[in-house]
C-alpha cells in the first residue's frame, strides 16, 4: 500500500477574476479506518498565501512547522512579505533537498501577488513530492481523489469567475469528487482569498 | 545453462485504453465511447469503434482489452440471432442484460477482460442503461462512466446528471430524467474533460442515440454529423453522432 | 389400417416404402385409448379438464395427476401413457427454468412447446451401437397452456413431434365426440367461466360414469393468476352450476 495513500486526504486550488481558492476536505483516516473530521490541511502563510499539504499526516505536521519558520526568517531577513512565486520557489527547494528520502506531501498553494500597478494578480501552483513545479492558469490538484478532483475540474471550471462564483465551483468540484474517494471526505474547508479579504467557510459534505 | 529451471510465462491479457458512457432519459438512451484504441504509450489506431448497435432498441458499449470485448459484442450478436430464430422476437433489453450476465458469468475463471455498459429502451418504453463488471455482476442505472476515465467522468456525472451536492430552489425539485440536447451536451464535455487530462482518451467520439417508438425527432434534428442507423419503420430508432475529439 | 404387418414395424427410424413410420403412428394409437382431455382457449385465459379414470373403488382418485405446472404461467394435461408425459414436462420445466434464468424473462408459450417436440422427436437417434438414449416414440398427446405477451394461447403435441396452436381442443378416447362438441359450442367472447362449464359438459358428455369432484380435474391459466389447478370446492361450485 503507497504512503501517500496512507492518511488520505485531497486539496484543490483554482484561479478566478482577481481571486483565487483554495479548497479541501477534513478527513484523517488510518488506510480504511476514518480516525478525524476536521484534519485541516490547509495553511495561511501570509495574509495572501495559503498552502494545502494532503499526504501523509505526519509530513503535513512537519512541513507546516518547516515552512513557517523559513517563511518567518524571509519576512525578518527581507523586511517584507513573501510573494508567491517566491514561495513557490521555497516550497520546491525544500521538497528537493530531500530528493532520496522525500515528504510525502504533494502541497498546493493559492495566493495573490502584487503587480507593479498595485493590482493583484491570481497565482496557483502545485508540486509532486520532490518539488517538481507546476504554474497552472486554471486550477491544480492533488491527494487521493486528484483524478476525480481533474475530472470534475476541468467539466465544472471557466476563466475569469467572480468570488462568489469561483467558490461554487470549486465547493462543487471538491464534494463530487471527494464523495467517489474512499480516502477523502467527511466535510471540506474553502478559502477564497480576494484583493481585500479570504472567505474561508466549512462545508458540510457526506460522512461515509 | 542446462538442468536449470526455467520459467516462461503467457500473458493472454492487455489493455487498451478508452472510455466509455451511457445516460438514460426517460424516453431515449445515449451510448458513447471515444475510438482511440492504445497500448501502453503507443496508439494502435485512431478509429476502433467500441460501441456497437446490437438490435433497434439495444446499443452496447465494451471497453477494457479490445480483443476480448470483439468477440463478446460478436458472441452476443449471435446469441441474439439464435434467439431470434427460437423465439420468433427481437430479445428485450432487460432479457440482453441477463444474456450478458450469464455469459461473463460462464467465464468466471477465465473472464472477458471488458466492462460492458448496455443501454437502449425498455419494453415500456423508458430509456435504460445497464452496466456490468467483468465477471457479470449488473445493475440498471440512470447513467455510468467505465473505462480509462472513469474517475475523471462519474463524479462530474454524479453533479450534473444526478445533482449530487446541489440544492433545488424553493418549492422545486431536480428533475429526474434531462432533455436529450442536455444529455447530449453533458456527454460531448465529459469526453472532452477527460481527452484534456487523460492520454488514452481522445481521437474521435461516437454517440448512439436510441429514441422510444413513437418518439418525435425533438432537439436531434439540428445536430451536426447525425446519422440514422434504424433498421425497421414504427420502432425505436437508433442514431449515431460522431465528433472530433483532440489527438494530441 | 394396420393389418399389413411387415419389417417397417419394429424400427423407429426405419420408413416403410410407403413412406411411414408405423411405431410414430401406433404411439398416435395409443393415445386414443387415453382418458379424454379438453382444453378451451378464452380472450380471459385457458381451461385444462381431464377425465380420471377410477378404476377400482379403493383407488384414491387423487392420487391421479393427469393435469401438471410447467412453470407460473405454463399449464399441461395429457392423455395416453402418462408416465411418458412427465419425461416431457420434466423437459418443459428445465427448459422454462433455463429461459428464465437466462434471459429474465417467461418463455413463451410456443417456444416451451417446441422444447418438449424436440424432445419428443428424440426417439430416432439411436445410431446402431450406441447406447440409446430412447427406444421408442413417447405414447402421450399434451395440451400445453399458457399466458405470455401475445395472450393465452393452447397446444396440442402429438408422439410424432408435431404441435399446433388450437382455440378448443380433445385429446383421448372420447376426442372426436368431444372435439364436434367443441367446434359447436366454442365461441370468440368465450369467458373463462363459460370455458370451465364447457369443458366439464363436454366431458360429461363422453365419460362412461357420472361426472363428479372426484372423477374429473380441472385447472386454467389467467392472467396475473398463472396456472392454477382448481381446488375440490371451487370444482364442486362449476359441477353444480353447469
Amino acid at each position: 500500500m503507497s504512503i501517500m495513500e496512507y492518511n488520505g486526504g485531497s486539496v484543490i486550488a483554482m484561479v478566478g477574476k482577481d481571486c483565487v481558492a483554495i479548497a479541501s476536505d477534513l478527513r484523517l483516516g488510518n488506510q480504511a479506518l476514518g480516525i478525524s473530521s476536521n484534519f485541516q490541511k490547509i495553511f495561511p502563510v501570509t495574509d495572501r498565501i495559503y498552502l494545502g499539504l494532503p499526504g501523509l499526516a505526519t509530513d503535513v505536521t512537519t512541513l507546516r512547522e518547516r515552512f513557517r519558520f523559513r517563511v518567518n526568517m524571509y519576512t525578518i531577513k527581507e523586511e517584507r512579505e513573501i510573494e508567491p512565486e517566491t514561495f513557490a520557489h521555497l516550497v520546491s527547494s525544500t521538497l528537493y533537498q530531500h530528493r532520496f528520502g522525500p515528504y510525502f506531501i504533494e502541497p498546493v498553494m493559492a495566493g495573490l501577488s502584487k503587480t507593479p500597478s498595485g493590482g493583484v494578480k491570481p497565482f496557483i501552483a502545485a508540486t509532486d513530492l520532490i518539488g517538481c513545479l507546476n504554474f497552472a492558469k486554471d486550477f491544480v490538484v492533488a491527494g487521493t481523489a486528484s483524478s476525480k478532483l481533474f475530472g470534475v475540474a476541468e467539466g465544472l471550471w471557466e476563466p475569469d469567475l467572480e468570488p462568489e462564483d469561483l467558490f461554487e465551483t470549486i465547493s462543487q468540484t471538491l464534494l463530487n469528487a471527494v464523495d467517489r474517494d474512499a480516502y477523502s471526505g467527511w466535510g471540506a474547508i474553502v478559502h477564497v482569498i480576494t484583493k481585500d479579504k479570504v472567505i474561508t467557510r466549512t462545508l458540510k459534505g457526506r460522512m461515509d | 545453462m542446462p538442468g536449470l529451471p526455467q520459467q516462461r510465462q503467457f500473458n493472454p491479457y492487455s489493455e487498451n485504453g478508452g472510455t466509455i458512457l451511457a445516460i438514460a432519459g426517460a424516453d431515449f438512451s445515449v451510448i458513447a465511447g471515444d475510438t482511440r484504441q492504445s497500448e501502453g504509450y503507443n496508439i494502435q489506431t485512431r478509429y476502433a469503434p467500441k460501441v456497437f448497435r446490437l438490435t433497434d432498441r439495444a446499443v452496447l458499449a465494451v471497453n477494457g482489452f479490445a480483443a476480448d470485448g470483439n468477440m463478446f459484442v460478436k458472441s452476443v450478436k449471435q446469441r441474439l440471432e439464435w434467439y431470434r430464430h427460437a423465439h420468433a422476437k427481437d430479445m428485450p433489453l432487460r432479457a440482453i442484460a441477463r444474456l450478458i450476465q450469464t455469459m461473463l458469468y460462464a467465464r468466471r475463471f477465465f473472464p472477458y477482460y471488458v466492462y460492458n455498459i448496455l443501454g437502449g429502451i425498455e419494453e415500456d418504453g423508458t430509456g435504460a442503461v445497464y452496466s456490468f463488471d467483468p465477471v457479470g455482476s449488473y445493475e440498471r442505472e440512470a447513467c455510468r462512466a467505465a473505462g480509462a476515465a472513469q474517475s475523471l467522468v462519474q463524479p462530474f456525472l454524479d453533479n450534473q446528471i444526478y445533482f449530487k451536492n446541489q440544492l433545488a430552489a424553493a418549492g422545486t425539485s431536480h428533475p429526474t430524467h434531462l432533455p436529450l440536447p442536455t444529455v447530449l451536451s453533458i456527454v460531448i464535455d465529459s469526453f472532452t474533460s477527460a481527452t484534456e487530462r487523460h492520454i488514452e482518451v481522445g481521437d474521435g467520439l461516437e454517440m448512439y442515440v436510441v429514441l422510444a417508438k413513437g418518439r418525435t425527432l425533438q432537439g436531434l434534428e439540428g445536430i451536426r454529423g447525425m446519422q440514422e442507423l434504424t433498421t425497421t419503420d414504427d420502432g425505436e430508432r437508433v442514431f449515431v453522432v460522431r465528433r472530433e475529439l483532440k489527438k494530441d | 389400417m394396420f393389418l399389413t404387418r411387415s419389417e417397417y414395424d419394429r424400427g423407429v427410424n426405419t420408413f416403410s416404402p410407403e413412406g411411414r413410420l408405423f411405431q410414430v403412428e401406433y404411439a398416435i394409437e395409443a393415445i386414443k385409448l387415453g382418458s379424454t382431455t379438453v382444453g378451451i382457449r378464452t380472450p380471459e385465459g385457458v381451461v385444462l379438464a381431464v377425465e380420471k379414470r377410477v378404476q377400482s373403488p379403493l383407488l384414491e382418485s387423487s392420487s391421479i395427476e393427469k393435469i401438471m405446472e410447467i412453470d407460473s404461467h405454463l399449464g399441461c394435461a395429457m392423455s395416453g401413457l402418462t408416465a411418458d408425459a412427465r419425461t416431457m414436462i420434466d423437459h418443459a420445466r428445465v427448459t422454462a427454468q433455463n429461459h428464465s434464468f437466462t434471459y429474465d424473462e417467461k418463455i413463451k408459450v410456443e417456444s416451451a412447446t417446441q422444447a418438449v417436440c424436440d424432445l419428443a422427436l428424440r426417439f430416432g437417434e439411436s445410431v446402431h451401437d450406441e447406447e440409446a438414449m430412447m427406444s421408442r416414440p413417447f405414447g402421450v398427446a399434451l395440451l400445453i397452456a399458457g399466458i405470455d405477451e401475445l395472450g393465452p394461447q393452447l397446444y396440442h403435441t402429438d408422439p410424432s413431434g408435431t404441435f399446433m396452436k388450437y382455440d378448443a381442443k380433445a385429446i383421448g378416447s372420447g376426442s372426436e365426440a368431444a372435439q364436434s362438441e367443441l367446434q359447436d359450442k366454442w365461441h370468440k367472447q368465450m369467458t373463462l367461466r363459460e370455458a370451465q362449464i364447457l369443458t366439464l359438459r363436454v366431458l360429461k358428455q363422453v365419460m362412461e360414469e357420472k361426472l363428479d369432484h372426484h372423477n374429473v380435474q380441472l385447472a386454467q391459466v389467467a392472467p396475473q393468476i398463472g396456472f392454477k389447478i382448481l381446488d375440490e370446492k371451487q370444482l364442486k361450485e362449476i359441477i353444480e352450476a353447469m
